[in-house]
């Protein structure tokens, strides 16, 4: 790499490197250990390493992910640590044995999401610019097309840490896609073959010949 | 120990008492007020009364300011008794023990911006201070000097006691205006000014409780009296919240410009245990460290911002050797993570990893490396919310930084 | 190797004919351009189970290696009992782990990075299982044993294409979701599209992101089970052994503590992913950061044997340009939809849906004899999606959208603009030997996932992998459940080491080169420097175990 025209600070090490790099390589290229913040590289589906952002010139920090963000002149990053595991919602499939429960059980398992304070903060945080705000309202008013407002989430759990309410959004939002999968789909080719199976009629012979 | 103390001086202490408060002389500062409100200003400038909640901002700017906004709108007088920092103490006491001091100083205001909307805005969390205050206000209703305002405005006078959201960040001007405006002390940035665009979009005057609690006496007293209070170039009295390793930490009132060795050695008794001292954080916790250096200086607000650091609300909270800084000022820094609002993700999630890295450190898991990631995220965090909570968590950490590197560096592996 | 410049190759772009691509003689180019059959860039394993066989250098050289630890590094590190011991923070060892505990056994999942930062995640295609009408479990096994040329295991591709629909049922249990072809989630039809050398169509989806779908799902369970206890960044770095050279537990390192700890646990499941990471032949990949081989390389160094460790998967559409991105993937979904392959002059080169070795094959010659696009220094050739756009207005748009996503982030616009592609390391073809258990050899030690073989035989089918990891990780959990004691071993150490270190001495192999190698290269993590920032303050190593068991 003979470009090295970028100069970024990254968690306060100065690294000369390219505009061609991403975020996550300046940190290799810079000789440090690179243990941490890191999974997929460059796939954006992980959501390891999301850092704080400031762009030369500007006020403004955002988040991103270091994967998926070109290096620029000037750029000041920090890395964020991950969340410690979150057992502080905690549930169950068989909670929602019955199903005339559910909504409760929304209520029950987030109670803190209908304490919404409409700061847009989830939104501005996440990464994949989903409408998490709109969804938490969904499923706090048990509106269950919440989990399509989800789908695209890889649980970075930035609008978690951004919360002040404590609602761990993407948790919720993850919440109602499980519920929903598990309480609803049940496809019925699916269901005729898994009993084909446990009649039976559905063999495998691995000692067929074949060519 | 001689001096005898204004706000905090028995002849005050009066509770919910209006009658009491007009026997021991209250109520002139307000008849004069009444008598000549185009003086008032003036004569605030002349005392050199500035505000108590932390900036220290000359105070007959903002009511200059609110006064010159056409008359024939709505204004409103706000008093900001929200307080919720660390370590101050001093609006509770003043709105629980002495209301009426504090409501006649609002109405002063009233009279010189031309305010008919009079609002105590009160922390919920101190329902001492809410009950007192709302027995007071009932006293006002019916008391003629209120209807001498309600007179020279024309228009009655609207005074009531309105709850906070009981949030840190409901203190910040922005947020207190969204609070009364009926939703989420949610900050936003200036301009537009309160002065210009305040409550119900109308010009509106914002003054800390202990700011307002001296104007009656300044009315009554004039400004000479007033100035003569202070040490050297430092006018008036402050209120002293002094907390921590000291003997006897407690609310003291005391000349502007008293010497923070005074304050910790004669009026708080020392340190605990004669530990020695190490540091002090002062006016809250979103100001640089006073460390023992700096014992001699006198506590006023130019003098302390000659420091690089604030008085702010007059918070000091004393830290003896063996109290661990990183520890301390982590516990700041998750004070401000909880109390961010949640509009700006810098605030929260900057605020998280600054604590995540404190935590590290003083757990004995840091390396330098943190160190410097923590070094660095106080770069790049400041200025990046709409109000100042991201700054003042960033004051802290880097304040101690500068001043207590070695204890951080102490603590690392390698 | 140098190329065409991008320029020039442009212009070259839109001059071209689009005639068909020539024929080409398949076992002549995968023999001369194939990285697997490549001269020279093999070595013989001297020591372990497969002494004789041949496989990558670089792959040899550490699973010949010698032990990153000694006792001394054991001294003073605390020791943790559990009944089962899983070790990997993908699908597999998610499933393994949520099976073992489910059978009421105290797990601990351990993991180099995060749990979910793995390949399953970035998995795209599908999951297979044969569910449809037209379908069947046998045809399931058939496919899946042809396409890896029939060396596979029959038992395991049995197991395998039989427990395909209880996976998907069991997926759906935890809440994960898939697409429907017709009809409403109750009673309707799943989604199914077809593989490349399927007979039917066999994949299910959630849209272009099944791996993160099934993820997501599968670490939301594992963190919410109370009886898993699962420790981050706490990579492997070797197993330990009794006397009699059973697996009794493993020694990990705390990344945030820089300290060993030792487990003892009477089942150890190792589900550590593949090797793309290392890079072999200098390829880049598109697996994730941690795929750098570990649990493989103990599990040879403990007598553990190896099967088709020759046979790798290099997905002939990795990204080739922007440099940032190299080696990541895009998805078949493209040529299947009617993409060409343009070389710098213009031309089409191979039949863009041949088995992917042919296609990565193809494209390698290309580069190789100067006909390559080169750009910043980046060697590959066209994928000409403004072609695809010409030839189906609005394709891009509808149909692939994540190509779409993809083409954003390299800053270019895939209707206007080609994309540039080369192969990329993908998938480890073998691996550990098993039974229908996910047992290995060694008594105590399973393993499951992309570190096994014997499933795919020299060639995976497309929505396998995501298969496998369900179906063994699970039968590893429920097996190493089922047969585990709470009773640890008495005896534990490093006891395979011995023997271990006289055959590297024996053989004339370098005894000073270590292993597993925990990251890449350019991952610039020394283990003994790292061990210099244990946390000597008092109490830290309680601070430690603290932070690491269920408070």
């Amino acid at each position: 790499m003979t470009d090295l025209s970028a100069r970024v600070t990254i968690n306060g090490h100065i690294i000369k490197t390219s505009t061609s790099r991403s975020l996550l390589e300046a940190v290799i290229d810079s000789g440090q250990p690179l243990t941490d913040g890191v999974g997929c590289m460059g796939q954006g589906v992980c959501g390891s390493c999301r850092v704080l952002l400031r762009r030369k010139d500007s006020r403004e920090v955002t988040t991103a992910l270091a994967c998926e963000t070109a290096v620029e002149d000037g750029m000041q990053v920090s890395f964020l640590d991950h969340l410690p595991m979150n057992r502080h919602h905690t549930y169950t499939t068989n909670d929602w044995d019955d199903t005339w429960n559910l909504l409760n059980r929304i209520n029950q398992t987030f109670p803190e999401a209908s304490r919404c304070r409409h700061c847009g903060g989830c939104d501005r945080s996440c990464p994949k610019h989903l409408d998490v705000q709109k969804g938490v309202n969904l499923a706090a008013a048990g509106d269950l097309s919440a989990a399509k407002v989800f789908d695209e989430c890889i649980m970075c759990n930035l609008c978690t840490i951004a919360c002040p309410e404590h609602i761990s959004p993407n948790h919720l939002g993850l919440y109602i896609r499980r519920m929903t999968a598990s309480v609803m789909l049940r496809p019925s080719d699916l269901l005729l073959r898994l009993r084909q199976i446990d009649l039976g009629v559905m063999p495998v012979d691995p000692d067929v010949e074949l060519t | 120990m001689s001096f005898n103390p204004v706000l905090l001086s028995s002849a005050t202490q009066v509770g919910a008492n209006l009658e009491a408060w007009f026997a021991q002389g209250g109520g002139q500062g307000l008849r004069q007020a009444l008598a000549a409100p185009q003086a008032i200003i003036p004569l605030l400038q002349e005392a050199g009364l500035r505000g108590m909640g932390g900036a220290g901002f000359p105070t007959h700017h903002k009511w200059a300011r609110t006064a010159a906004q056409p008359a024939h709108l709505d204004k409103y007088a706000v008093c900001n008794g929200n307080e919720d920092e660390p370590g101050t103490f001093k609006d509770r006491v003043l709105l629980e023990k002495s209301p009426h001091q504090v409501i006649e100083g609002a109405l002063i205001a009233a009279t010189a911006i031309g305010a008919n909307h009079v609002l105590l805005y009160v922390n919920p969390h101190q329902p001492e201070s809410v009950a007192s205050l709302r027995q007071a206000v009932q006293q006002w209703q019916t008391e003629p000097l209120l209807q001498e305002l309600a007179a020279l405005q024309d228009r009655p006078i609207d005074l009531r006691v309105v709850t906070s959201s009981g949030l840190y960040i409901g203190g910040e001007e922005t947020a207190v205006i969204a609070t009364i405006d009926g939703g989420f002390p949610f900050p936003h940035r200036k301009p537009p000014y309160p002065a210009e665009c305040g409550v119900d979009n109308k010009p509106t005057l914002i003054n800390n409780t202990e700011t307002l609690a001296h104007v009656p006496h300044i009315l009554r007293h004039g400004a000479r009296w007033y100035q003569d209070l202070g040490i050297g170039s430092a006018v008036g009295t402050k209120l002293y919240s002094l907390s921590g390793d000291v003997l006897r930490p407690g609310l003291y009132e005391l000349p502007m410009g008293t010497s923070l060795r005074k304050l910790i050695f004669e009026y708080g008794g020392g340190m605990l245990q004669n530990r020695p001292f190490k540091a002090v954080f002062t006016g809250g916790p979103s100001n640089t460290l006073l460390t023992e250096q700096h014992l001699d200086v006198a506590l006023d607000f130019d003098s302390v911002r000659a420091l690089g650091s604030s008085l702010g609300t007059g918070a000091m909270i004393v830290i003896s050797e063996g109290t661990s800084i990183v520890r301390k000022v982590a516990e700041y820094v998750d004070f401000f993570a909880a109390g961010s609002c949640g509009q700006c993700p810098p605030c929260k999630t900057g605020t998280y990893q600054l604590a995540r890295l404190l935590r590290r450190i003083d757990t004995g898991g840091g390396l330098h490396s943190d160190l410097r990631a923590l070094e660095s995220l106080c770069e790049l965090l400041p200025g990046s919310g709409r109000c100042g909570l991201i700054d003042g968590a960033v004051t802290v950490v880097r304040s101690s930084l500068m001043q207590f590197k070695e204890d951080y560096q102490q603590q690392l592996i390698d | 190797m140098s190329g065409i410049a991008y320029e020039l190759a442009l212009a070259n772009l839109s001059r071209s004919d689009g005639m068909a691509p020539p024929a080409v003689d398949k076992t002549p180019l995968l023999h001369r351009y194939h990285p697997d059959y490549q001269e020279g860039t093999r070595t013989r394993l001297t020591i372990g189970a497969n002494r004789g066989d041949e496989c990558p250098t670089r792959l040899a050289t550490l699973l010949q290696s010698n032990a990153q630890i000694t006792d001394a590094d054991l001294a003073g590190a605390p020791v943790i009992n559990t009944e089962v011991l899983v070790i990997g923070g993908g699908g597999a060892g998610s499933a393994a782990a949520l099976t073992a505990a489910e059978q009421g056994r105290r797990v601990i999942l351990a993991t180099k990075l995060r749990l979910g930062d793995s390949n399953t995640v970035m998995a795209e295609g599908g999951i297979q299982a044969a569910v449809g009408e037209d379908d069947s479990l046998q045809r399931h096994f058939e496919d899946t044993l042809r396409a890896g040329h029939l060396c596979a295991d029959r038992t395991l591709v049995a197991r395998l294409a039989e427990s395909g629909p209880d996976c998907i049922r069991w997926l759906i249990n935890r809440g994960m979701l898939f697409d429907l072809a017709e009809g409403t989630p109750v009673g309707g039809k799943l989604l199914r599209k077809k593989p490349g050398g399927a007979t039917c169509a066999r994949i299910l989806s959630y849209h272009d992101y099944t791996g993160l779908e099934l993820m997501r799902v599968l670490r939301e369970a594992v963190e919410l089970d109370d009886r898993i206890a699962l420790w981050n960044r706490c990579p492997l770095v070797e197993l330990l052994s009794d006397e009699s050279g059973q697996c009794v537990g493993a020694v990990l390192y705390n990344l945030d503590w820089h300290g060993f700890i030792l487990v003892r646990a009477s089942r150890v499941i190792l589900a550590t992913g593949g090797a793309g990471r290392l890079h072999l032949n200098d390829f880049p990949t598109s697996n994730h950061y941690g795929a750098t081989a570990d649990g493989l390389v103990l599990a040879y160094r403990m007598g553990a044997r190896l099967r088709e460790l020759d046979s790798f998967q290099y997905h002939p559409t990795g990204l080739a340009w922007p440099s940032h991105l190299v080696g990541g993937l895009i998805s078949e979904a493209a040529r299947s939809a009617g993409a060409w392959l343009i070389n710098g002059e213009g031309n089409r080169f191979v039949d863009e849906l041949q088995p992917r070795d042919v296609v990565a094959a193809a494209i390698l010659k290309e580069c190789a004899e100067g006909r390559g696009v080169e750009r910043d220094g980046n060697l590959g050739v066209f994928l000409d999606t403004p072609g695809l756009e010409r030839r189906h207005p609005g394709i891009l748009g509808e149909r692939l959208v994540s190509l779409g996503h993809l083409a954003h982030r390299c800053g270019i616009d895939p209707t206007t603009e080609p994309m540039m592609v080369r192969p990329t390391l993908h998938y480890q073809n073998g691996g550990v030997e098993i039974d229908e258990h996910g047992a290995t050899a060694i008594p105590g030690l399973y393993c499951a996932g992309e570190i096994t073989g014997g499933i795919h035989g020299r060639n995976r089918m497309m929505g396998n992998a995501l298969l496998e990891i369900i179906a063994f990780g699970r039968r590893a959990g429920q097996h190493a459940g089922a047969t585990a004691s709470p009773k640890p071993a008495p005896k534990v150490g490093l006891y395979h080491l011995y023997d271990w270190q006289r055959q590297i001495i024996l053989s004339g192999l370098p005894a000073e080169v270590c292993g597993p190698c925990l990251f890449p290269d350019y991952g610039n993590f020394d283990l003994r420097r790292d061990l210099v920032l244990r946390a000597s303050a008092p109490g830290a190593v309680q601070a430690m175990v603290a932070g690491m068991t269920p408070s």
